[in-house]
């Protein structure tokens, strides 16, 4: 095949993990109090709640471009909401309902976050003017109402987070590595799960590492599971990829060609160095250190790891796609 | 239900399809005598072409093809008489007016034990089409007499129905963003001719007709054309192979 999904795709995919994970924490934080000791204005929650409107948004974009009439004839896109039978069509109704709703989340928890910013808006005059519509913001119920739409944008997140996978994992014998099984007998895509553990592992990179080292929070303070979570994400990715290897490479035919290609093959170095090393290994080690010593670590080196967390979600994503090889004919 | 759901489907399909285009389906069902039948009952002779591409979305969804796995038209390539000249290559390039190096018909050469035969992969039309399926947009869709076909201006150009095609059938034309893939020469065959690679094919390797012609249904009964790799479970209506054992 000359035309072929690459860089761009992945990095959609990569985006669309991201956004997904990082709204899944933050709808986590919110609803899980008990555990989440940081009662109100929750840092980790607001970087949560903001990020994926505008990710997953840069995401579609992408997307766009990549299609070959998205630049040509934009207005044949609507058509994408058409046929059902395709997961490109449920994706594309998932993605229109979730970056409206994950945006109004970010809006609604920043002024959750910041009461001043919400009494300095229900004082503008051109507010204080339109008086139905200023009494409706007086009697505004904001963290009522922050926690049902955190509700609908967290279940719309984990929707995102398995149509990426399922996306590519449905096109069945055609491409017979992207819908390799659990378990042989079971036919369950193994890929829609593993893009889920890594959403939620760049999830928490991108919120609970970033905060803790950039904004000197300790979310670890308030919240002393929270590296055995992280830990436990790390390991079931790392499970699932070995699982998706390991099944794709005993069924034998072209699935094997691409488990080769990844294990020892073209894709190795970028596999073995980034996915496993800065993907796994690297966050297992510090996760680990984090749950069994009391003292906080280097803000550094948490932050370096962070990064190479994102980076690792996006070589896996590209590593996939690009690993696909048809069905030999 | 369902029929209802299709037939709004298919109406705003219809208005849609009014304002994208779709002029190549149109013509082609211009020429059909049962669709013509099919709108008289519903419109006057004035707005037919219209009314007749309406009939012909109405049955897009691939649902509707697997409630009839036979199709109107049977290709039966015959390996064994097959060189592997790629006459039916060039052929398709030309008739379908493509850009260099593109051909909807793709030569794939089989070694077995040392012997070497070569498989000619096109469009299977399967009555159970992934492509179809996996398509946002409708824009490949069933035909009712068996045809997968896809409209190039409906097509975003995703590239999904690329991927899912087991086959690899699918051609992306990047000047024109789209996706394509054979729509056995319809154009052609509507006129009373044969498709292009039917027609250039110098060793009667490739034996093309209705279901109901004497010719072809005298190999079809014989029973060696078989339909290749049916194990993807897509079901292939149209073509079949005669392959040397």
């Amino acid at each position: 095949m000359q035309e072929e999904w690459g860089w761009i795709i992945a990095i959609y995919l990569f985006l669309g993990g991201l956004g997904a994970g990082a709204c899944m924490v933050a709808v986590f934080m919110e609803f899980f109090r008990k555990i989440n000791q940081c009662v109100s204005s929750c840092p980790v929650t607001l970087v949560g709640a903001t990020l994926p409107g505008p990710i997953l948004a840069i995401g579609t974009l992408l997307l766009i471009f990549d299609l070959g009439q998205g630049l040509q004839k934009p207005w044949l896109i609507i058509n994408l909401y058409t046929h059902f039978s395709s997961v490109m069509t449920w994706g594309t109704w998932i993605l229109t309902l979730f970056i409206p709703i994950s945006m109004v989340y970010g809006f609604l928890e920043v002024m959750d976050f910041k009461s001043e910013a919400w009494d300095w808006l229900k004082s503008r005059s051109w507010i204080v003017k339109m008086g139905k519509f200023h009494s409706f913001l007086e009697n505004f119920q904001l963290k009522r109402t922050k926690q049902g739409i955190a509700l609908v944008s967290g279940v719309l997140a984990l929707g995102v987070a398995l149509y990426t996978g399922l996306l590519i994992s449905i096109v069945g014998p055609a491409v017979p590595f992207w819908s390799t099984p659990v378990i042989p007998a079971l036919p369950i895509p193994i890929l829609p799960l593993l893009f889920l553990t890594s959403a939620l592992s760049s999830g928490l990179a991108i919120t609970v590492d970033f905060v803790d080292s950039v904004l000197n929070h300790d979310s670890h303070e308030h919240m002393s599971r929270l590296p055995y979570y992280h830990l436990a994400v790390i390991l079931v990715e790392g499970l699932f990829l070995g699982l998706l290897l390991f099944n794709a490479n005993s069924s034998g035919g072209a699935a094997a060609q691409s488990a080769e290609a990844i294990i020892s093959g073209p894709y190795s170095i970028l596999f073995w160095l980034f996915v496993v090393g800065l993907g796994i290994i690297v966050p297992a080690v510090i996760h680990g250190m984090q749950s069994s010593r009391k003292k906080r670590l280097n803000d550094n080196i948490c932050l370096a790891n962070a990064v190479g967390v994102l980076f690792s979600s996006l070589t896996m994503r590209f590593v996939i796609v690009a690993a696909g090889i048809h069905a030999i004919l | 239900m369902a029929s209802i759901r299709r037939k709004v489907y298919g109406l705003g399909l219809f208005i849609l399809a009014k304002f994208t285009g779709g002029k190549k389906e149109l013509q082609i069902m211009k020429n059909l005598e049962i669709s013509r039948r099919k709108f008289m009952g519903l419109t006057l002779a004035g707005g037919g072409a219209l009314a007749t591409t309406g009939s012909s979305l109405f049955n897009l969804t691939p649902e509707t093809a697997k409630e009839s796995s036979s199709a109107d038209y049977a290709m039966i390539i015959d390996t064994t008489k097959c060189v592997g000249c790629g006459a039916c290559v060039t052929a398709c390039t030309m008739v379908n007016d493509l850009p260099e190096n593109k051909s909807y018909v793709q030569r794939i050469v089989k070694v077995d034990e040392g012997k070497t035969w070569f498989l000619m992969m096109s469009c299977q039309h399967c009555a159970n089409p992934p492509c179809a399926t996996v398509c946002p947009t409708n824009a490949t869709y069933i035909r009712p007499d068996g045809v997968v076909m896809t409209d190039r201006k409906l097509c975003v150009g995703c590239k999904y129905c690329m991927y899912a095609c087991p086959y690899e059938a699918r051609v992306y034309l990047r000047e024109e963003g789209v996706a394509d893939k054979c729509w056995l020469c319809m154009n052609r065959v509507l006129q009373g001719k044969d498709p292009g690679c039917v027609f250039a094919c110098l060793f009667g390797a490739r034996i093309f007709g209705k279901t109901d012609d004497p010719e072809v249904s005298k190999v079809l009964a014989s029973g060696k054309a078989k339909p290749l790799y049916p194990e993807f479970g897509t079901n292939p209506a149209i073509v079949t192979y005669i392959i040397e054992s």
